[in-house]
């Protein structure tokens, strides 16, 4: 990869080895193409082709050898490249047929029209990749002064780090109350991951540096999140105490006892994401 | 100095001020917004001086060739080192430089101009699975999640971050060339290509391409990434 921006025609960078006889013993791993529409468009460069005027026959013709090739050095050939296939031979016969008018179709319909859409799509956005990877990245061909870390927790406001029992507590009146909150069973499949909520949680800890912990487990409008978020938050921020990218903590009232909401602060040592993402 | 800050800003001459902005700047840590640096400069000062101010400070820099400037990043200010010393500041942190596959670009930009976006649309574009390639973005951050789409099934919605404007040394979305712009790039390659011979708009497009991206960044993903490695919740960052 020396000549092209890596968005555009990374097709012509891997050169094919041949295998030795027996090539089958050894895996390669050469995802040259980006998926069909990379490969198809990776041919259209390469022949100069009018992507609006595509001779489908030719580029049909291509794209079979091409994947025979694949098929020849072993690769694995993704199911979206067979799909793909049958999308072009279809389009191939087609164009061979006259033009019925059947099943309501419009008269004179290109049935190229909408790979041509998706193809010219795609393309732009590779471009826009390109574009993206020229930019001079952050910790790539810039940097930026780290700041001095943050000041230390103030005297007054005297806290110390919450137990897992007063966090567990905390969190199990958050799931009684949301249960008894009155609402009406409604049954709604809900995907929500550990990895999501820890994503929520920081950026709730970089807008602010100290979050309340209940208020991570209310929705917007001030209701409690439903029981699959509960529980996925409770494990995010467990998660992320145990990486250190947050502590835990709850003020200290007249008689040493701690009181008061419990509070979600930022690690000390600068950015949060540092730690999730040195934590992998 | 320290007449200056026990004076506060009203007694502040410009000069003081372009010292306190650069300090600030220096000690901030994140891209800090013209609004937040004219309320730590105090009463007088608005944004909009905060501006001039700061541009006669970048200008300055730029006059004196220091080794840094001040960049507009993510709605705020910040001090960036030159990008033509990068290979020093490589060697000064021998940490793997930020990685992106061609992929996760890709993925990224359509996300960029087509946010809110769910997985399904992204794949229809790219015309390929992009679960790996979307929860690498995620865990690097660069994108989030932007709730749910409310149709059968919820599909999730994904959008650019905070943190995206700030890797890529974008001041908002906004900055970001238009498709249109795009297009006609694409449509200038293609002239070019058309007409080899006598192209001159491709090397100027072409030339920067090659120069500014490095070897690894069209490389296989896995490299970046190993979904087989993925244990639930456990972020799959790999140090390489």
């Amino acid at each position: 990869m020396s000549s092209e921006s890596p968005a555009t025609g990374a097709g012509q960078a891997v050169p094919f080895e041949p295998l030795a006889e027996g090539g089958a013993a050894c895996s390669i791993r050469l995802p040259v193409f980006d998926g069909p529409l990379d490969l198809l468009l990776h041919l259209i460069r390469e022949d100069e082709l009018d992507i609006t005027d595509l001779p489908i026959a030719q580029v049909a013709r291509q794209y079979l050898e091409y994947l025979e090739l694949m098929r020849e050095l072993h690769l694995d050939v993704a199911a979206e490249y067979l799909v793909m296939a049958a999308t072009l031979a279809w389009i191939k016969s087609r164009m061979l047929l006259p033009p019925t008018g059947e099943e309501g179709e419009e008269e004179g319909a290109d049935p190229r029209a909408e790979l041509v859409a998706r193809l010219l799509e795609y393309q732009r956005f590779q471009e826009a990749a390109a574009e993206l990877a020229q930019r001079p990245l952050l910790g790539r061909e810039t940097w930026a002064p780290p700041g001095v870390a943050p000041p230390p927790v103030p005297e007054s406001e005297r806290e110390i780090e919450v137990s897992l029992l007063a966090l567990l507590e905390a969190f199990r009146r958050a799931m009684r109350q949301a249960k008894t909150s009155g609402h009406a069973h409604e049954v709604v499949t809900e995907a929500v991951t550990v990895r999501e909520r820890m994503v929520a949680v920081i950026d709730a800890l970089e807008a602010s540096e100290v979050v309340e912990f209940e208020s991570l487990l209310r929705t917007p409008d001030g209701g409690w999140a439903s029981r699959a978020v509960l529980v996925a938050t409770f494990l995010a921020i467990l998660e992320l105490a145990r990486i250190s990218a947050l502590r835990i903590y709850q003020s200290v009232g007249a008689h040493g006892a701690p009181e008061g909401p419990i509070r979600l602060r930022r690690a000390a040592e600068g950015d949060p994401r540092a730690r999730f993402e040195a934590a992998g | 100095m320290a007449d200056a800050e026990s004076e506060g800003s009203g007694g502040m001459d410009a000069q003081a001020k372009r010292q306190v902005l650069e300090a600030l700047l220096l000690a901030a840590g994140e891209p800090v917004s013209a609004q937040k640096l004219a309320g730590v400069l105090g009463e007088g000062t608005t944004p909009s001086e905060v501006r001039e101010l700061l541009d006669a400070l970048d200008a300055e820099y730029a006059e004196q060739a220091r080794g840094f400037r001040i960049e507009q990043v993510a709605g705020g200010y910040q001090l960036r080192t030159l990008p033509e010393l990068a290979p020093f500041l490589q060697r000064l942190r021998p940490q793997p430089p930020l990685r992106l596959s061609r992929a996760a670009l890709e993925t990224l930009a359509i996300i960029a101009y087509k946010q809110p976006i769910t997985r399904a649309e992204l794949e229809h574009v790219r015309g390929v699975d992009v679960g790996a390639v979307l929860a690498s973005l995620l865990e690097r951050r660069l994108v989030r999640i932007a709730g749910h789409r409310e149709v059968p099934g919820r599909p999730m919605l994904y959008a650019t971050s905070r943190r995206f404007l700030e890797v890529f040394g974008l001041s908002s979305l906004a900055d970001l060339p238009t498709l249109r712009e795009i297009e006609e790039l694409l449509r200038e390659r293609a002239a070019a290509a058309a007409g080899e011979a006598g192209g001159e708009t491709e090397p100027e497009i072409a030339a920067p391409a090659a120069e500014q991206a490095p070897a690894d960044d069209a490389e296989d993903e896995d490299d970046d990434f190993d979904p087989d490695a993925d244990p639930g919740f456990e972020p799959p960052i790999t140090t390489h």
